[in-house]
């Protein structure tokens, strides 16, 4: 992607420097210098003002201790770390969190790998109506989304509704506010990113490639396995880490369809900040929840270097 | 076939998955019973006048659409004028200027939401509304500079060049070459922006207050305590409203163009 350096806005730099006038070309440098630095300083600020001090502030917060009356009391100490990483409490949560992530990403990996091969595989038309269908869900706001799986899961949701009408069942089945009704509603808004990238790899591989496998005489599950499996691997990959890391991340969701009784990082700090209000422990909780991310990303980046 | 034959029945039991509690928001909204049933009981308009009276929701509309606005203006002046300056210039720590710029997208919303709301409390800002637009701002901010940014990477430079050797002055090349070329996309970058300020919820839940509760906050508080029918109504005019912009998306622009842009 590298671009002749010729700007926008007329200025050219680097490359030819003219030996009869290198003052100018300074001059000129120096200008598209400070031209950069107006139009970018603005946008530079913004972020400043509304990430970077925010998120400095919070590391500052998360090294202070609690205090019943005064909410903090100003600290340098490791004491919110230490308790995070001692107290089975926090580690479980931990655990939970990252058990939710896993089984989201197998959930939406299974679902969406047939659908994905469909997509990738049959005409035109099918495509931009399958496409569709699979994206459509993104718009809809996720409030609602959830508000439909509470609809259909609730204890007198549909579903419950249909088991009790037809007398399958005499008490309604207690299918919302649990761990797996979180992951189908995970599962319902991260399948499309998983679908997309699985789609984008599934398109270049040649059919070729699995025509000769046949002919060789590869039954259907060693072509997988052997050949289309290894061929996909990057989608898995990279779809798996937007899920995962969503997954571990959401809010909404978990808060909305756990009601109460599933808990992550995410729904913790929530609470630290708004009901049991305390911030340093919260503070530290949301750089253990930026750790986790990063882990999977530089865990995802050893792992699928080779074969990307 | 037997394989064909699965794959069409998996495809089909994974789209009614997808769209299934769609159908049922929409349908629910009809029905006369008390709660969503499947298929709907009769049929009625009782829970869209029920919220037409919601003064509450209604308030919470405008809020949402006055932030929206605000969060989509300021996003796409900030981000056109910083895609610009980034798409050509080759300067030192480019690379990693644009990936800080891109962050709101991969840090976790709930971390930036409480990191803001913390913050705003810090500096004791009294007005929720500068909160609001601030944290919609950032997260509208990525999607409008992947969008122009892309605009302009695929530009034609030769216009520019031409344009140039003929005498033209610097800004004269931007309005008159530069930003009819990516107009289209900048067009975009509006409706992305503005679809995604209106349905964010993450980073509004730590900003809304007292005097401003956007429209899927006040859904979410709601159906904490009770799921009515009322809420599929209110749900539905929401989807009707996001399909419409997308349909207008899809007419001006195609569909597949716009979310391989999103990536």
């Amino acid at each position: 992607m590298v671009r002749e350096p010729t700007t926008v806005d007329g200025t050219t730099e680097g490359g030819q420097t003219s030996s009869e006038a290198p003052s100018l070309e300074a001059a000129a440098r120096g200008r598209t210098l400070w031209r950069r630095f107006f139009q970018l300083s603005p946008i530079a600020m913004l972020y400043i003002l509304g990430l970077v001090l925010p998120y400095l502030y919070l590391l500052r917060m998360s090294f202070n201790k609690y205090d019943a009356m005064f909410v903090f009391r100003e600290a340098f100490a490791l004491d919110n770390y230490a308790k995070l990483l001692s107290d089975t409490f926090y580690l479980q949560i931990v655990g939970e969190t990252i058990w939710l992530g896993l089984a989201v990403t197998f959930f939406t990996l299974i679902v969406g790998y047939p659908i994905a091969w469909q997509i990738a595989r049959c005409g035109p038309r099918m495509k931009s109506f399958l496409l569709a269908a699979v994206l459509s869900p993104l718009l809809i706001n996720l409030v609602v989304r959830t508000y439909g799986w509470l609809a259909l899961l609730g204890d007198n949701g549909i579903i419950n509704g249909w088991l009790l009408d037809w007398g399958l069942v005499g008490t309604p089945l207690p299918l919302s506010n649990n761990f797996w009704t979180v992951v189908v509603g995970l599962g319902h808004v991260t399948l499309p990113f998983m679908v997309l990238s699985l789609v984008s790899v599934m398109e270049s591989l040649s059919s070729q490639v699995i025509e000769a496998a046949e002919s060789l005489g590869a039954s259907v599950l060693r072509i997988f396995t052997d050949v289309v499996w290894p061929l996909t691997w990057a989608g898995v990959g990279a779809g798996s880490i937007l899920v995962f890391c969503f997954s571990i991340s959401a809010f909404v969701t978990p808060a909305l369809l756990g009601g109460g009784h599933v808990s992550t990082v995410s729904t913790l700090i929530y609470e630290q900040f708004t009901f049991s209000v305390n911030w340093p422990l919260g503070s530290a909780l949301v750089f253990v929840l930026l750790a986790m991310n990063m882990i999977v990303i530089l865990l995802h980046a050893r792992l699928f270097r080779q074969e990307v | 076939m037997i394989g064909r034959t699965a794959l069409a029945l998996w495809t089909t039991c994974t789209l009614i998955f997808l769209l299934g509690p769609l159908v049922i928001i929409v349908a629910g909204s009809f029905t006369e019973a008390p709660h969503i049933t499947f298929p709907p009981e009769g049929f009625t308009l009782q829970w869209y006048e029920k919220l037409m009276g919601r003064e509450d929701f209604l308030r919470s509309f405008i809020d949402s659409l006055v932030l929206a606005v605000a969060a989509t203006v300021a996003a796409t002046l900030l981000g056109t004028i910083a895609a610009i300056a980034m798409a050509r210039e080759n300067f030192v720590g480019r690379e990693f200027f644009r990936a800080f710029l891109m962050s709101p997208l991969i840090l976790p919303t709930v971390v930036t939401g409480v990191a803001l709301f913390q913050f705003i409390r810090l500096l004791e800002i009294p007005s929720n509304m500068l909160g609001l637009v601030i944290g919609h701002t950032l997260i509208t901010l990525p999607y409008v500079i992947r969008t122009v940014g892309a605009a302009i990477v695929g530009l034609d430079t030769s216009l520019a060049e031409a344009a140039e050797s003929l005498g033209a002055k610097p800004l004269r090349v931007l309005f008159q070459v530069v930003m009819p070329a990516i107009a289209p996309a900048i067009l975009v970058s509006i409706i992305f922006a503005f679809i995604v300020s209106f349905d964010q919820v993450t980073i509004s839940i730590f900003l809304t207050g007292p005097d401003v509760t956007t429209l899927p906050i006040r859904i979410f508080t709601y159906i904490e305590f009770a799921i009515d029918p009322m809420i599929a109504a209110v749900s539905t005019l929401l989807i009707i409203f996001a399909y419409l912009l997308v349909v207008g998306l899809e007419r001006a622009f195609g569909l597949d163009r716009v979310f391989g842009q999103k990536g």
